[in-house]
């Protein structure tokens, strides 16, 4: 929560139905999220549960059908443009222009969020280093690495300073050294008082990286609290001495069943 | 107006980038212009043809090069591009007018459109093809086609925010290139077949085409160049109008 008590992300029955040539689908059905200021909040569910259904509306890319939300005090619906000062997005494409260098995409957001040129290079350098892609950063995104992209995805999502980070799985598909740099440089960026609003499918870089998470499963939250909390509520719910882990509290939640004794949620089954 | 400045630029800078896209953009035009002035300049020999004007025939197909030209644009394309992988979303998310996306391409497609009609046009003159209308002529000349050039691109950006579909994006250019054609790009519009003419009489392009071509046969014939430019300007607002409505109610 930051001074005045308000969350830094505030969801409140919140509802997003697309009607498609297949009839209507009810994508995001009344989520309730808040978020602390400063937190890192991990945002998990299966494949079409809703998380980035969620985000999108979180970050003004998608209308809200009902229900409202709010980033720092400020109602994305009715303010989209202050929610966008305030917030960093990187979605879960690593959604960067491949003709570019990676200091000139940098420069090119610091000038549409308006900051000065001089201020702008600066923080191109900085966040290019922050990033470890300071050698790299003059020749063209075509030729980054997946890694590579993805640090330069955070790194534009910095470049105006926003309070509030979304990340819509920004591991997916890297490899575990690229992972394990990805999560220092969340860690880095949460310490300076950003706050992280995490999606992920990886359970295990929820436990790692998240103060609290909340579990969503067919448009609705069906979890919500720290690791821990939610751990020990599931060792109290089924007695016996065995610690859960956050894959069992997530199969739990989601009425899904483990098919193999160790993995991730892509192994599991309905 | 600086968010669609900053994208325009970055637009250039890629097209800088690709210098091999821009050859290719004018080696077809120019081709066809080859092409169509061998195979037929001979039919219309310039002594003998009285709507040539004293020139040959070379000078009668520029305009249609110039079109051509100008409709080979690649807004649409990278538009779609940024749209199938994130990038677009990346850019909506940042607190600049929407707009701003599409305008700032098309602020691209504009100085492409200057650069591309000057370098055809500056190449024609050798091959004996002279501007009748002098330098004010010559400048009107490029105008009109990177106008033109804007509003064709506009047009095809209109299909990929429609679509987000890189495949529906092509095929949409498809639809609209015949009206490149059904112009008179060979002969004077009275010269044509009756259903050709009715065509070419309700083709906005055949004005565009006319225009251009009194610039280069004609000294300034106001009532032909104003048909142009009046035909640029109508489809230009209703693009815009369209292209922001659009981008707007993007979701």
């Amino acid at each position: 929560m930051y001074e005045d008590g308000r969350p830094a992300v505030l969801a409140e029955g919140l509802f997003k139905h697309f009607t498609g040539r297949d009839g209507d689908v009810e994508a995001v059905r009344g989520v309730d999220l808040r978020v602390r200021s400063g937190e890192i909040f991990g945002f998990l569910g299966p494949n079409g549960a809703g998380k980035s259904t969620t985000v999108r509306m979180l970050t003004t890319l998608l209308t809200i059908t009902s229900g409202r939300a709010e980033v720092m005090g400020v109602d994305v619906a009715r303010k989209p443009d202050e929610a966008r000062r305030r917030i960093g997005v990187a979605l879960q494409e690593a959604g960067l222009d491949p003709r570019q260098t990676g200091r000139e995409l940098l420069v090119l957001h610091g000038r549409l969020f308006g900051l000065s040129p001089a201020r702008t290079a600066e923080r191109a350098e900085k966040l290019l280093a922050l990033v470890e892609l300071g050698d790299a950063a003059d020749r063209v995104i075509k030729g980054y690495s997946g890694g590579m992209q993805r640090r330069l995805d955070l790194a534009a999502a910095l470049v105006h300073e926003p309070e509030v980070l979304f990340l819509d799985e920004p591991t997916t598909g890297l490899d575990p050294a690229s992972r394990l740099t990805i999560w220092e440089e969340l860690r880095r960026i949460n310490s300076h008082g950003t706050t992280v609003f995490l999606t992920t499918q990886y359970l295990e870089e929820a436990d790692q990286l998240c103060d609290r998470i909340a579990i969503i499963d067919s448009g609705r939250i069906v979890r919500e609290g720290t690791p821990q909390q939610l751990k020990a509520e599931l060792r109290e719910r089924r007695g016996g001495d065995e610690e859960p882990t956050l894959d069992d509290v997530f199969l739990d939640a989601t009425g899904r069943t483990r098919t193999r004794a160790a993995g991730e949620v892509q192994e599991v089954t309905a | 107006m600086s968010a669609t400045i900053a994208l325009g630029r970055r637009g250039l800078r890629e097209a800088l980038r690709q210098p091999d896209a821009l050859f290719m953009t004018m080696f077809i035009p120019l081709f066809f212009l080859v092409v169509n002035t061998g195979q037929a300049a001979r039919i219309f020999p310039s002594e003998s043809t009285g709507f040539l004007k004293g020139q040959g025939y070379g000078a009668f197909q520029l305009p249609i090069t110039l079109l051509l030209a100008a409709s080979f644009g690649m807004a649409a394309l990278f538009l779609v591009e940024e749209i199938e992988g994130g990038y677009f979303d990346k850019l909506r998310a940042i607190p600049i007018p929407r707009y701003a996306i599409v305008l700032g391409r098309l602020v691209t497609e504009g100085a492409k459109g200057i650069v591309l009609s000057t370098v055809i046009v500056l190449l024609a003159l050798p091959f004996g093809i002279t501007i009748a209308s002098g330098v004010p002529g010559f400048l009107l000349l490029v105008l009109l086609s990177a106008l033109w050039g804007i509003v064709y691109a506009g047009f095809m950006q209109l299909i990929a925010l429609k679509t987000r579909s890189a495949a529906a994006t092509n095929s949409g250019g498809l639809i609209f290139f015949p009206l490149l054609f059904l112009t008179p790009n060979f002969v004077p519009r009275d010269l044509l077949t009756e259903p050709m003419e009715i065509a070419a009489t309700v083709n906005p392009v055949t004005y565009l085409m006319e225009a251009l071509r009194s610039l280069i046969l004609d000294h300034l014939d106001w009532g032909k160049i104003l048909p142009g430019f009046g035909v640029v300007l109508a489809l230009g607002v209703l693009m815009l109008f369209l292209n922001v409505r659009t981008i707007e109610r993007y979701d």
